[in-house]
């Protein structure tokens, strides 16, 4: 009997997003399938389908000819599938038998455990695959590697005869990579269908049979791995272009005196990064997510501790300890993940807009309400968000109008932002307000303000920034201006390995 | 007009929460009446509406402080025992021979010391604020009892005691009204000042108010130290009132404060409440426990009957709350 695994017509929407569409597949047993993406092209909604974290809208999954549909995790488990995730789902308190037996202890029938067949069974699956970990060992003291080596035993003491990995390399080192592909590739030997997630195109190269290449919710392509190579499987994955939407943007076309200098900066998760801003220049900063440009610029903006290297503003070096401090140099950062670290979601739309500037709209002792309210008004209207009123919670507005409120808020007649950041201001918000919100961009710019862009979207950064920076594994990669970059040319560094 | 589905929503939300208040209004005027009937007109007497009122008057400092706290999304379980150990302190001092307006003070020097104390170890040492507010509460009893030996430690400052025990034209305790101001105040600084607006902003998300520029850090500090001073100053009028002060401390204990905060819509989670409902939590919890004891129910069902109140309010709050989500 040989497994396999389909997908037919899978779809799945989210409020303005469709992150999936059509997607049809098979993943045999013995072979390892590559699912291949850029962010957001709709791998991680698929894996959740495949674990029976989310349920498809459309099309249903097929396990040797069995129709299966899942409303919970455990009904996955159940027929035999482990989604092995980049968080783990281990419990650090816990040794290695217990995480290897979570979900489903074997207890006798008093209710006591069965210690000795769950460590002599155990034992032999490290033996099986080689391993030197001791099974008593507390999983919370292990590398990360061998956490993920307990995630794989657990999902083979299960017997899942379906497998996927997602990103599961990111945050190893070679030697530890090379153990993992041996078991992978042990895995397959015995017959299980693996599934395997990544956009590092080396390993895809390496261990994979078959590629499956998706792009913005749809499959692009499927193809063999031995008959593709690392040209066109990035032209597959970067695609159609968006078009138009560029071509009709209004820019900006002079670009100032250097603004903002940032001279070899190292954090925790940035190594040695520099460069330049001017006046009215777009930066776009491309890279895979956990680049580390977000933490490039939090370190600008002080939310992050900076351990060497220099921030210089119009030619004075400056130590900023807390955003505050940046803040008050006209540095302003619309955060990555607006509902967990742009705004208070359940405060009113105009708390949300004056939060920064609430010493200057004051009536004596008290804040101006009228004050306060005008200045969000002012906002509502520049960015035409969408709300019948200025006291309704923030958390009843659609993404692009909490983007906005964000925009507003650093651009209020009472803030002098000089350079402002936005990190991913796209994400999760539909076509036409991006538009909308590249044409806030390019009149920022056209004002004279330093802007820094980071999108994990390559058609985005290339299209919109006049200067394009990629980075990968926290270092800077390489440096572009909008005619030279192609998304070829970026992705390739942004994927360097 | 209400054109578009969002706002109808906005509309029932904002009718949703007004009509929170409204109601423990109206459970407060159903409870006037029925004790009323029930009592034969000696609930609404003057001797017993004074006895409602008196009786708020130290649980009204734990709850401003403890509203402010719950706002920003912390609680301080210790406040009660800084009241006690404020209200022994005090007599001591005065005992001692200490002018009495150096005695309060130095007695709420010391409650904001305790209040420090706490900030340190949460701020600091990110211990969670239940656990650090717990444990320097058992130390703080200790010390207290440590320094009485478990007996009262009588006040005869005749000005303490004008505070604690003065009428005006007989009637109205100078205390209540002292406290009503100092609530009033607290009330006024929440909603209208920018420190107001900071709490909720902080309480309602710490790390995008962070990176908005505000300090929460500095919130927290000035909160806890705050609190623990306005538990010195329950402490020290309960002394004033009982012209002693006692070992035994306050009602409820640990929870004092939070009680009418929590009755009166001040959610646990942080950014949402506010002064006015929490004073209406606290009217309803002491007028009805007055109705109790007026109508002459067994105190022990007196307990049960608040626990339920309780309970009243916070399934109304998770209904609320379960509306409320549905709108993300």
């Amino acid at each position: 009997m040989s497994n396999y695994l389909e997908f037919n017509g899978i779809g799945k929407a989210y409020p303005g997003v469709q992150a999936l569409k059509d997607i049809s597949f098979r993943a045999e047993e013995g072979k390892v399938l590559a699912l291949l993406g850029e962010n957001g092209a709709g791998k991680s909604t698929l894996l959740k389908i495949l674990s029976g974290d989310t349920k498809p809208d459309e099309g249903s999954i097929t396990i040797n000819g069995e129709q299966v549909s899942f409303t919970a995790p455990f009904q996955a488990i159940t027929k035999g599938i482990s989604v092995i995730y980049q968080e783990r789902q281990l419990v650090p308190s816990m040794n290695v038998i217990e995480n290897v037996y979570s979900g489903d202890l074997p207890a006798n029938r008093f209710g006591f455990l069965k210690r000795g067949e769950m460590r002599k069974k155990t034992q032999e699956i490290i033996d099986k695959f080689g391993l030197p970990i001791d099974p008593y060992e507390l999983v919370g003291r292990l590398s990360v590697a061998y956490q993920q080596m307990v995630e794989i035993m657990k999902a083979y003491r299960r017997d899942s005869q379906i497998i996927a990995f997602d990103e599961p390399t990111a945050p190893l080192t070679d030697a530890e990579i090379s153990v993992l592909f041996r078991l992978i590739q042990q895995l397959k030997e015995e017959g299980k269908v693996v599934i395997y997630v990544s956009h590092r195109l080396g390993e895809i190269f390496q261990i994979t049979d078959e590629i499956v290449v998706l792009k913005d919710g749809r499959m692009v392509t499927t193809m063999k791995t031995a008959e593709t190579n690392e040209h066109s499987l990035i032209k597959a994955m970067v695609g159609r272009d968006i078009g138009d939407t560029y071509s009709h943007l209004s820019r900006n076309e002079e670009i100032g005196d250097v603004l903002l200098e940032v001279n070899n900066i190292v954090t925790e998760a940035v190594h040695d990064v520099s460069f330049k801003l001017h006046k009215g220049e777009i930066i776009g900063f491309a890279g895979l997510v956990g680049a580390g440009r977000t933490e490039v610029v939090r370190a600008i903006f002080g939310a992050d501790p900076v351990l060497s290297g220099e921030i210089k503003l119009n030619g004075t070096p400056l130590h900023f300890s807390s955003p505050r401090d940046a803040i008050a140099q006209g540095i302003a950062l619309c955060p990555e993940d607006r509902k967990e670290q742009g705004l208070v979601l359940w405060r009113d739309i105009t708390d949300n807009i004056c939060m920064p500037v609430f010493d200057k709209l004051l009536k004596g002792l008290f804040v101006d309400t009228e004050k306060s309210e005008d200045l969000a008004e002012a906002a509502v209207n520049r960015y035409s968000i969408k709300t019948p009123t200025l006291d309704k919670t923030v958390i009843e507005l659609s993404g692009g109008n909490q983007q906005k409120i964000i925009l507003g808020r650093w651009t209020s007649a009472l803030i002098d932002t000089k350079i402002l950041i936005l990190d991913e201001p796209t994400k999760g918000i539909d076509v036409g307000t991006k538009a909308e919100v590249y044409q806030m961009m390019c009149d920022f710019a056209k004002q004279g303000i330093g802007v820094i862009f980071i999108s994990s979207e390559l058609t985005e950064v290339i299209n919109i920034a006049d200067t394009v920076i990629a980075m990968h594994n926290g270092h800077i990669t390489g440096t572009m201006t909008r005619d030279e970059a192609t998304e070829e040319a970026v992705l390739a560094l942004a994927m360097l390995d | 007009m209400e054109s578009t589905t969002g706002l109808n929503k906005a509309g029932g939300v904002r009718k949703f929460l007004n009509s929170k208040a409204f109601m423990l209004v109206v459970m407060i005027v159903a409870e006037v009446i029925f004790f009323t009937i029930v009592s034969k007109g000696m609930y609404i007497s003057m001797f017993n509406v004074r006895n409602i009122l008196s009786s708020m008057v130290i649980t009204a400092y734990l709850t401003a402080g403890a509203v402010f706290l719950m706002i920003s999304g912390n609680i301080d379980l210790s406040t009660a025992q800084v009241s006690t150990i404020a209200g022994v302190v005090m007599a001591k001092l005065l005992l001692a021979g200490m002018p009495w307006p150096l005695a309060v003070i130095l007695t709420i020097a010391g409650s904001a010391f305790i209040g420090l104390i706490n900030s340190v170890l949460i701020n600091e040492f990110h211990f969670m604020p239940f656990v650090a507010t717990m444990s320097v509460s058992y130390v703080a009893q200790g010390i207290m009892l440590l320094i009485t030996h478990g007996a009262a430690v009588d006040v005869e400052n005749p000005a303490i005691v004008w505070i604690g025990t003065y009428r005006i034209f007989k009637q109205i305790p100078v205390n209540v009204i002292f406290t009503f101001i100092i609530f009033a105040i607290y009330g006024i600084i929440l909603a209208r000042s920018k420190f107001g607006k900071h709490l909720y902003l902080i309480g309602g998300n710490p790390v995008a108010a962070r990176l908005a520029g505000l300090d929460p850090k500095k919130m927290w500090y000035v909160l806890f130290i705050n609190n623990a001073a306005l538990g010195g100053v329950a402490g020290m009028l309960q002394a004033a009132r009982l012209r002693a002060g006692t070992t035994n401390g306050i009602a409820n204990g640990m929870f004092a404060g939070t009680t009418g905060a929590i009755l009166g819509g001040v959610s646990f989670g942080g950014g949402s409440g506010g002064m006015g409902g929490a004073f209406i939590g606290l009217v309803m919890i002491n007028a009805f426990n007055s109705g109790l004891t007026v109508v002459g129910v067994n105190p022990y069902w007196q307990t049960v009957a608040s626990g339920m109140l309780l309970l009243i309010a916070l399934t109304f709050d998770y209904f609320n709350m379960r509306r409320l989500e549905g709108l993300k």
